[in-house]
């Protein structure tokens, strides 16, 4: 696409420089690696003796969390008093590089565990990934990008200590990372955090932090 | 000067600019207006100065006023068009800058370039000349976390002015750069004052007396003083006490900013 086309339908743009000043190609190669992880392991704990796909939970739980902490970690800006004197909103670039990078994570993660999607698989692995990167993309504009990795591990390892065995009910809320898949209070739980969550960074930006 | 008639063009207008951080008021109902030349702005730590530049580098927004820069009005929440425009002819050197760790100077000046909307044609060529502007060539490909403080400034400096700035804002631009580099930038300033309006916060008033044609005194979120780099000098050199300033533009500023309190205080 030109140049021209492109101003003239207003699209944003993510130039080389701005990747660079957000260390995507870094976060890119962690996804990949987290990915790689993640397949391997859930691979691993079902060919384990009297395990089955459901020993597929403590992947579902912790692959999200690691990819929403290296989505939240490049929304740092390194340089957020020029930024700020930039000519054209950012609203556009941040809306962008979020949905862009949670493109990649759902896509790559979902097939990552392959096989009885009614339970710890793909869908499940999506509905984890929006939530947690929701969260994580929450704290980028509340605390900063430097610690929005946190949040979202405090409540990940509470509702994996605390989760009760049986699905569904009130967990299904509360718990929803722990839930096996087609819960639909967990769905509208995540997916209410990816939105808002999402929509509080676009619009706010990456909370500033001291240089 | 030969810029008689551009100086006449009001670039910068302020009036009733108030900047509040919580409870603590940084400027009260402030009215200004420069024009193009180098307008030194002095006054104590914690003065308003930096508050000032902000907001006339459209990153903080004012608590109430009117800005008008370059001849359109930029400080409503709702004037995004026309702060585009102005963001387009503005350089802007802050106190604090941050940068991304792995770019070298021709990278960050050319992202602030970006961010500027520059046609990218012009690009590469734009940012040699900053950054030779301010004695970096030989720099250029270096990385900028590899650089001393000084040379960082100086950096700092080159981003600032690389789209050729109608209004430029300089927060403290010489601390850190060494004799012999002050003397160079501010005789950069004084070319870059005969085009444009530019705007340099400091404390150091030898900078002021070097390169500056006009002199703000800024003391608690007012104005203290304003006049000339000349009347400043000789508000110094009247028979002022000695003990104000070791020459008359340091006494000058004193006796200028003792007046102001005395004034204040009698009020």
């Amino acid at each position: 696409m030109s140049e021209q086309m492109r101003r003239t339908m207003n699209l944003p743009d993510l130039p080389a420089l701005y990747v660079r000043s957000r260390a995507l190609p870094l976060t890119a190669a962690a996804l990949t690696g987290i990915v790689l992880v993640a397949a391997w392991a859930a691979d691993w704990l079902q060919d384990q003796p009297h395990f089955d796909h459901t020993a597929r939970v403590p992947v579902l739980v912790l692959a999200p969390l690691l990819a929403s902490a290296a989505i939240g970690a490049s929304l740092h800006s390194h340089s957020d008093e020029l930024d700020r004197t930039a000519v054209r909103p950012w609203w556009p670039r941040r809306l962008l590089h979020l949905l862009a990078l949670t493109v990649l994570a759902t896509g790559a993660l979902a097939l990552s565990v392959p096989g009885h999607p009614e339970e710890f698989g793909a869908p499940g692995m999506v509905r984890n990934v929006l939530g947690a990167t929701g969260v994580t993309a929450a704290s980028v504009a509340l605390i900063g990008a430097r610690l929005s990795w946190l949040p979202m591990t405090v409540y990940s390892g509470a509702v994996y200590l605390a989760a009760p065995r049986t699905p569904g009910g009130a967990a299904a809320v509360w718990a929803w990372p722990m839930q096996p898949g087609p819960q639909g209070a967990a769905w509208a739980v995540a997916v209410a955090a990816y939105v808002a969550g999402g929509a509080l960074l676009v619009v706010r930006g990456a909370r500033p932090e001291p240089v | 000067m030969s810029t008689v008639t551009v100086r006449n063009a009001r670039t910068v207008r302020v009036s009733g600019l108030t900047v509040r951080h919580r409870r603590r008021t940084a400027l009260d109902a402030v009215d200004l207006d420069f024009a193009p030349g180098v307008h030194g702005l002095l006054g104590p730590n914690g003065a308003g100065k930096t508050s000032l530049i902000r907001v006339l580098a459209t990153v903080a927004a004012p608590s109430g006023g009117r800005v008008e820069l370059l001849g359109s009005e930029v400080g409503a929440v709702t004037d995004h068009r026309s702060r585009s425009a102005v963001r387009r002819r503005l350089g802007y050197l802050p106190q604090e800058f941050g940068y991304y760790p792995g770019f070298t100077v021709r990278e960050f000046v050319s992202y602030v370039a970006w961010l500027k909307e520059m046609p990218a044609a012009q690009v590469p060529e734009a940012v040699e000349r900053a950054v030779a502007r301010v004695g970096l060539a030989d720099r250029i490909d270096a990385k900028v976390k590899t650089l001393s403080g000084g040379m960082v400034r100086r950096v700092g400096i080159a981003q600032a002015i690389v789209n050729d700035p109608d209004l430029l804002l300089l927060d403290e631009p010489t601390a850190g750069l060494d004799p012999e580099q002050r003397v160079e930038f501010r005789a950069l300033l004084r070319e870059l004052g005969e085009t444009s309006t530019v705007i340099v916060s400091t404390h150091l008033v030898e900078d002021v007396a070097a390169a500056c044609t006009e002199v703000t005194l800024v003391e608690a979120g007012r104005i203290a003083y304003r006049g000339t780099t000349a009347e400043l000098t000789a508000i110094g050199s009247n028979g002022a006490d000695d003990s104000l300033g070791d020459n008359s533009i340091e006494r000058g500023y004193t006796a200028a900013l003792r007046a102001h309190r005395t004034a204040v205080a009698g009020r």
